[in-house]
């Protein structure tokens, strides 16, 4: 088989593997709900529940890229509705700021995205990680922060 | 003797890189590195030391040596494919003494194997210094810019040209390979002699002194003089991962799912996790226990058990660490002086 | 009036004689006409030691911590840059102000010691360097030469926005006049305005030559985490392998570690034995963090909060929040 033919053909076989960290009290929950809805979304996202937003550290982040992640979503409740209170407004701050930081050092800001879903969105969670899923594929599997070992 | 024309050195590279690796000296913006030569690098044979020592062509700051796979009867290990044979051109003499060094500890029993190999593999050319600079102190350890004893083939600098001597049969069959490039060079015999002696007269002394230095320090394990430089460690490993002679490594494992592989990695004298044993325990537990360990291993523990110092005066530790806790102060603190200063 | 160096000796003699402070922390000359180092000075008789020169660029400050554990009280000399890092430490409550004694010393910059050899030639033949005025004078074999101080700076003295200390007890000269310095984020700009490949490109160049050394870490007055998140090895976020993917690793939380507290001193930089500009991350960071959550300038204010230890209800996103 020739290079260009691999190539192509891993192409064709590569599904995009997104790891979408989602707060326990309210985006888990509108997945939940997506999924209780019957609502299809693709089967390319792996979920972690993460007690709320502001728990993800950019250090989870970038574990989750070296360790084959294409995409990577951070979802928590709307500013206003957290669990905690202020959680998702320190997880604005610093995620916007991260995600900047990312895109500074050549990776694509499709890669990196944060969102709001709460508890009774179930259609906003599908969508997104319908919109997710096709923004990742649409750039190919993520070879920049890979850990190639 | 032969000598080839400056000019033919673009040639000289191509006509190696055909045959095998060649890691030259290059200019990477600024600081210069011993790299896989690839057409259109900027080579700099006039900068003195590269920042990184040439050590770690054959001491790699990471290198896999296991790799495996779990399978239902155990474990499935796989060969690690050597690199193969190599050209290291531009090895200064300070630096080759390193390697030399580093030979003592590979090589003894248990022999590293792929160390080994890599050292057969590899025809080092040593290049003699012609203008050694302020923070060069080789002498110091009885070693001469102008020779480099050991390597394969030695070059020396005489402006327009560069003459070479083979000393070993690698050295040898390097010349007859490049024979088509090179130019009878006995006549010129007298000029190589003076540019290697310029060499070591221009290297300056710094007033240090290191005679009995060793046996000095076999008491002075507890002496109060390790409470007060070290205070100004930060602890970094600039130190050791830029000193030719420093060889402590760790080993660890990186596994995915079933499969894994084993590497070896640089690793420090400097950092506290350096001895940090399983139990929490640390035998060195503040930076001053550490820097100790780094002087009295290069000026006492390593000559007990090789005859020789375990510094070659490179410099770089004077030039890079960013308190200056370097090798001349310490030797100085220590009382290895005789006269005046730098 | 400058600072000299008989005044630091006198001022530290009365610190010890009057029981000021337990340890004074200074800077001492190496070997070499550009080595000036930190000094611990506890007694009289190593106050003779003390220096103040062109090449006393190392921030004290950053010893605290350690020193702190055994003296009740320290005291020590702070240049503009060093001031901003007091304020970090307190402002971290790392330190208490009542531990430290601060001499101030207003200060025109810091010589670079490779622009000098470049300009004289013959480095072998340098015996000193000392600043009078607006000069460097340069003591060689061959007699003297002199500088215009202004091209000869360190890189990060000029983009210095605080010659003068702005945290002190005591300041040994008059103020100096501010002097033009060069706009901090002109290179980060650059780089935004280059391509996805050509960024990657630059940062993994730089990162895979890096060292993994720590002294950019181990210098930075705002690195001061009792344990390292680098050198945790239950769990090991940062594997010991010199990779790209983990130096990426390494790199991009070391600056996000500092961002809203990195005072920019550009101490990483100067240290770093592979040239890696990583003032180009941090300035990145505080440039980013003044435009979506208003102008923050770490150091200045130990009270203010740091912007990431903050938030205000209409804050705005670099993502969509629809
Ligand atoms: S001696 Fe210097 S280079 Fe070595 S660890 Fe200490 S500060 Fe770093
Ligand atoms: S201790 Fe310093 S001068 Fe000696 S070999 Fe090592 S780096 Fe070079
Ligand atoms: S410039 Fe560098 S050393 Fe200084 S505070 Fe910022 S990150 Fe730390
Ligand atoms: S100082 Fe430079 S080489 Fe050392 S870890 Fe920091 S960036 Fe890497």
């Amino acid at each position: 088989m020739s290079v260009t033919e691999k190539s192509l053909q891993e192409k064709q076989a590569w599904e995009p593997l997104i790891v979408a960290f989602c707060c326990n009290w309210c985006s888990y929950a509108g997945g939940d709900l997506a999924g209780t809805s019957r609502m299809p979304y693709p089967a390319n996202i792996r979920v972690i529940r993460v007690p709320c937003s502001s728990r993800v550290n950019p250090m989870m982040v970038l574990r989750a890229f070296q360790r084959g992640a294409d995409g990577v979503l951070v979802a928590g409740c709307h500013p206003g509705d957290c669990h905690y209170t202020s959680g998702n407004y320190y997880t604005r701050r610093r995620m916007s700021v991260f995600r900047r930081l990312l895109e500074y050092t050549g990776i694509e800001p499709e890669r990196f995205q944060v969102t709001w879903i709460s508890g009774s969105e179930g259609a906003k969670f599908a969508q997104v990680m319908n919109r997710v899923t096709e923004e990742v594929r649409a750039l190919g599997p993520n070879r920049k922060l890979r850990d190639a070992r | 003797m032969k000598k080839l024309k400056k000019e033919k050195l673009t040639e000289l590279w191509s006509l190696l890189a055909e045959r095998t690796s060649l890691y030259l000296p290059v200019d990477e913006g600024g600081s210069v590195n011993f790299l896989p030569w690839e057409k259109g690098m900027e080579v700099d044979l006039d900068a003195l030391n590269s920042t990184i020592p040439p050590k770690s062509i054959f001491f790699q700051q990471t290198e896999v040596y296991l790799q495996y796979t779990t399978e239902e009867d155990g474990l499935k290990f796989e060969e690690i494919t050597p690199q193969g044979p190599a050209v290291l051109f531009g090895v200064r003499p300070c630096d080759l003494k390193g390697i030399q060094l580093l030979d003592n500890v590979f090589l003894q029993e248990p022999e590293d194997s792929l160390y080994k190999q890599r050292r057969l593999e590899t025809t080092i050319v040593a290049l003699t210094c012609t203008k050694p600079d302020s923070s060069c102190f080789c002498t110091l350890f009885d070693i001469d810019p102008g020779a480099a004893p050991g390597a394969d083939l030695l070059a020396t600098d005489l402006g327009e040209e560069f003459v070479f001597t083979a000393q070993s049969e690698k050295g040898e069959s390097l010349l007859e390979a490049i024979a088509t490039l090179l130019e009878d060079a006995e006549a010129d015999s007298k000029a190589v002699e003076e540019v290697r002696r310029q060499a070591k007269a221009a290297v300056p002394t710094h007033g240090l002194d290191v005679e009995g230095l060793k046996e000095k320090l076999d008491s002075m394990f507890d002496d109060p003089i390790w409470g007060t430089f070290y205070r100004r460690c930060l602890g970094c490993g600039t130190c050791t991962y830029l000193c030719p002679t420093c060889h402590c490594f760790d080993i660890q494992d990186h596994t995915r799912g079933e499969e894994g592989l084993r590497f070896r990695c640089w690793d420090s004298c400097m950092f506290g996790e350096f001895t940090l044993m399983a139990s929490g325990h640390n035998p060195r537990p503040t930076q001053k226990e550490r820097v100790r360990n780094r002087f009295l291993h290069k000026l006492n523990y390593y000559p007990k058990n090789f005859e020789s110092y375990a510094c070659v005066g490179c410099g770089r530790c004077v030039r890079k660490c960013p308190v200056n806790l370097d090798m001349i102060e310490v030797i100085k603190a220590l009382g290895g002086v005789t006269s005046g200063s730098c | 009036m400058k600072p000299t160096v008989d005044k630091l000796k006198e001022i530290a003699a009365e610190t010890l004689v009057g029981k000021k402070a337990e340890l004074i922390l200074g800077w001492q000359k190496g070997s070499f006409w550009w080595q000036s180092f930190p000094a611990f000075i506890e007694k009289q008789e190593e106050l003779d030691s003390l220096t103040w020169d062109p090449f006393c660029v190392a921030n004290l400050s950053i010893y605290l911590l350690e020193e702190l554990k055994r003296k009740k009280k320290v005291a020590l000399f702070v240049k503009g840059c060093d001031a901003l890092a007091i304020n970090r430490l307190l402002q971290d409550k790392c330190i208490e102000r009542e531990q430290v004694l601060l001499y101030g010393l207003p200060c025109k910059g810091m010589a670079d010691r490779a622009k000098i050899e470049a300009a004289v030639g013959e480095e072998l033949s340098i015996r000193e360097v000392r600043r009078d005025g607006d000069e460097f004078i340069v003591l060689t074999d061959n007699g003297e030469q002199h500088l215009d101080a202004s091209n000869y700076l360190l890189d990060k003295c000029l983009s210095c926005r605080y010659p003068n200390p702005i945290v002190y007890d005591q300041l040994l000269a008059q103020e100096i006049d501010t002097f033009p310095v060069k706009e901090r984020f002109q290179s980060v700009v650059k780089l935004e305005n280059s391509t996805f490949e050509e960024r990657y490109l630059y940062w993994s160049g730089h990162f895979n030559r890096c060292l993994r050394c720590f002294a950019c870490r181990n210098v930075c007055p705002a690195c001061n985490c009792r344990e390292c998140i680098f050198d945790q090895n239950e769990p090991r976020w940062l594997g010991k392998a010199n990779i790209l993917s983990e130096n990426q690793f390494c790199h991009l939380i070391r600056a996000y570690h500092v961002a809203g507290r990195c005072i920019d001193c550009g101490e990483c930089q100067r240290v770093c034995p592979m040239d890696i500009p990583l003032q180009e991350l941090n300035r990145k960071l505080i440039k980013d963090l003044n435009e979506l959550y208003g102008d923050y300038d770490a150091g200045t204010d130990p009270e203010e909060p740091q912007p990431l230890g903050t938030f205000k209800l209409d804050d705005p996103a670099s993502f969509s929040e629809s």
